[in-house]
């Protein structure tokens, strides 16, 4: 039907205008809609603000088409030109124009009630006049032209960005609070649940635990090694570089073995595993949120943190430390590779020289460290996935915030069991 | 069927539940008798899911009872809910049959973790639910492979897993083409007519609300309340309520000037 009408209709506009004294006529024939919006917005409004006036008609006589998007740009050139002191007038409309303005007419007259003494005989007044609006001003924050002239950065309030902030700065951190609290209550279920499973072995999903322990262990240790590899290059090659001005080659594989297994070992393959695994538990739980599964599983009598979250962490936990001394080994490997091809260290050197450096106790730490980062990976993991609602938009936001908030858990605990590690030692 | 010969299996008394501030309902009181059909219908946002929600201890109310067989839900520690949840079967709208098992798994979970039957036994259980639902042979499809009518009668083989007292639906045909949504009432007909099952059922399809229910209750968002309880026909009939009339005579309440057309 649309199309049938728009037959004859060409797919252009024309603006003719008129000007006696202070008065201008606004001629609009042919075709208005989103397509051409900006262009005869800009065109009508350079015209009326060209010198001063006094009045503006606008006759829609020609007008063989015309969209809600197009109407309202007009009802919006009305209510600028009000606050000029330009009285507007549409005129000559048809009835599939009148009908388009009825339709957007309640929001905007809300907006424009003010200017009703100002254009008494105008289209607007007598819109107004009919539907015997109240002339309340509630609406008008959250009404579609508030927005559009938000949107399009026209004249606004001022002075309301500098609330804003402080409302942003209350309302982020009253959030941060907030999770802080809700990961500190999950971290309670979690254990009040793993105590249930202490007491009950039989309620443990040991088929779940062995799906995930492949998921994050299994399918994620070609990428671990991978990265294990090359940061041990990497940490030869570049300390082989400084370590020859001074001849103390031979002290190069200490520093890889050193550094790989007390620090880089353990935070490679918990960022690694926070980005594959952690975003998986977020993402899944989210998902099964949404599709009410958790609601589910509770009106079955299953607590869902038991039987969703608690399989995966006892795989997280048990994984990442196998991961880990994965990629230490790995990370030795790199450094040998450089040490034997360019630093004319022979294999045995290179091997008896890494196996003085490291100590049992190091390997330990590294071991225990893993396994709290698991830890911390899987339950940010999971708790961010509870948190879900509703919505694609949420399973992508928690998810995010998962990896993010177990990277920085991470980084925090790597912090603290320095300092503890040192004083232990 | 004449509910008043029957015993409640479910009280509800002086419900309210709130949102925030915002009152969704208040003075909610009814009852469930055993073995009937009963209906909560209503508009959207009248408060139904929260009710539903609410009664299958979901959802915390403002203040209430609901009680099951003399226990409060509402109070009940969690090994007392885990107890009447074991009597209830939960349809819910989306089916939320678990993604990541077969439909046998789906159905298995509650009957391996509550009772100590043997596996062919259990096998031979879901055989025969899925025949009642007209799904056997579907035991190690993926719920992603059934369509969503399949799916809803996978979702009630599972809520009657465990042979539950009492079903709960949520929005039964919501999304259904009509076929299916009548297969779907024939189906509660016939479960409710070979089990005895009790069914309390949210839908607003009136169709099946003639079809199914024995009793209807009414709920309405300004009345923040029950607003009408009976049997179907005699509401439709008898109703003098404006708002009970036009939902079943499924019309417009003639207010002229109620319901602006806003762009937002």
């Amino acid at each position: 039907m649309k199309t049938q009408k728009r037959k004859n209709c060409p797919e252009v506009y024309n603006i003719s205008f008129i000007r006696k004294d202070l008065n201008l006529f606004v001629n609009l024939s042919g075709n208005f809609g989103l397509q051409n919006l900006m262009v005869f917005r800009n065109e009508i409004n350079n015209e009326i603000y060209k010198q001063k006036l006094e009045s503006v008609t606008i006759d829609f006589s020609g007008v063989c088409y015309l969209d809600s998007a197009a109407a309202l740009a007009l009802v919006q050139i009305e209510k600028e030109a009000a606050q000029q002191n330009i009285q507007c007038r549409l005129i000559n409309l048809n009835d599939k124009s009148k009908g388009i303005f009825s339709v957007i007419r309640e929001d905007n007259l809300i907006n424009l009630s003010s200017q009703l003494e100002r254009s008494q005989d105008g289209f607007m007044y007598n819109l107004i006049e009919r539907r015997r609006l109240p002339s309340s001003t509630e609406k008008t924050q959250d009404s579609f032209i508030f927005r559009l002239v938000e949107r399009r950065g026209l004249p606004n309030q001022s002075g309301k960005s500098y609330k804003d902030f402080i409302w942003q700065i209350g309302q982020t951190s009253g959030q941060i609070a907030k999770d802080f609290a809700n990961f500190v209550t999950f971290i309670g279920e979690l254990l009040v649940a793993f105590l249930y499973i202490i007491r009950h072995p039989k309620s443990l999903r040991g088929k779940d635990v062995l799906f995930y322990i492949h998921r994050a262990g299994v399918d994620g240790l070609p990428i671990v090694a991978m990265i294990g590899l090359l940061m041990g290059l990497i940490i030869a090659f570049m300390s082989f570089l400084q370590f020859k001005m001074v001849g103390a080659n031979i002290y190069v594989p200490s520093l890889v073995s050193f550094a790989m297994i007390k620090e880089l070992g353990p935070i490679m393959t918990a960022i690694l595993v926070a980005g594959r695994s952690g975003s998986a538990f977020a993402a899944e739980i989210g998902t099964m949120m949404v599709n009410e599964e958790v609601d589910a599983l509770h009106t079955m009598g299953f607590e869902p943190i038991r039987f969703l979250a608690v399989p995966k962490v006892i795989a997280t936990i048990i994984v990442v430390p196998i991961l880990t001394v994965y990629a230490d080994l790995f990370g030795i490997v790199g450094g040998l590779i450089i040490g034997v091809t360019s630093l004319d260290l022979t294999l045995k050197t290179y091997v008896t020289q890494s196996m003085k450096t490291i100590q049992v106790f190091d390997v330990v730490t590294s071991i225990i460290k893993a396994a709290v980062f698991a830890g911390l990976i899987s339950a940010i993991g999971c708790q961010r996935g509870f948190q879900v609602r509703s919505g694609a938009q949420d399973v992508g936001k928690f998810t995010t915030s998962a990896v993010v908030m177990a990277i920085f858990m991470i980084v925090l605990a790597d912090s603290i069991f320095a300092i503890m590690f040192y004083y232990v030692k | 069927m004449d509910t008043q010969t029957k015993a409640p299996i479910i009280i509800v008394k002086d419900l309210a539940a709130r949102f925030g501030n915002n009152i969704v309902f208040e003075n909610v009181n009814f009852n469930v008798y055993e073995g009937e059909v009963l209906v909560i219908v209503g508009a959207s946002g009248c408060g139904k899911s929260t009710l539903l929600k609410i009664m299958i201890g979901l959802q915390k109310p403002y203040s209430g009872q609901v009680l099951y067989q003399g226990m409060d839900i509402v109070s009940a520690e969690e090994t007392e809910l885990n107890q009447y949840r074991q009597n209830i079967g939960v349809l819910f709208q989306s089916s939320a049959l678990f993604g990541s098992m077969t439909i046998r798994e789906n159905i298995e979970l509650p009957l391996q973790e509550y009772t100590d039957i043997d596996q062919a036994t259990i096998d031979s259980i879901i055989r025969m639910k899925l025949g009642m639902v007209n799904l056997a042979g579907y035991e190690n499809h993926q719920p992603s492979e059934l369509s969503g009518g399949m799916k809803k009668r996978a979702g009630i083989a599972r809520a009657m897993a465990m042979d539950p007292r009492v079903l709960f639906f949520d929005e039964l045909s919501a999304g259904l083409d009509p076929v299916t949504a009548a297969e779907l009432d024939d189906l509660i007909i016939k479960t409710e007519e070979a089990l005895g099952t009790t069914m309390v059922i949210v839908t607003h399809e009136l169709e099946s609300i003639y079809k199914i229910a024995h009793r209807v209750l009414m709920l309405d968002k300004e009345a923040k309340g029950i607003i009408a309880e009976g049997k179907p026909l005699e509401l439709k009939e008898q109703a003098t309520d404006p708002r009970v009339r036009s939902f079943f005579l499924r019309q417009k309440p003639d207010a002229s000037d109620e319901q602006r057309f806003y762009v937002s």
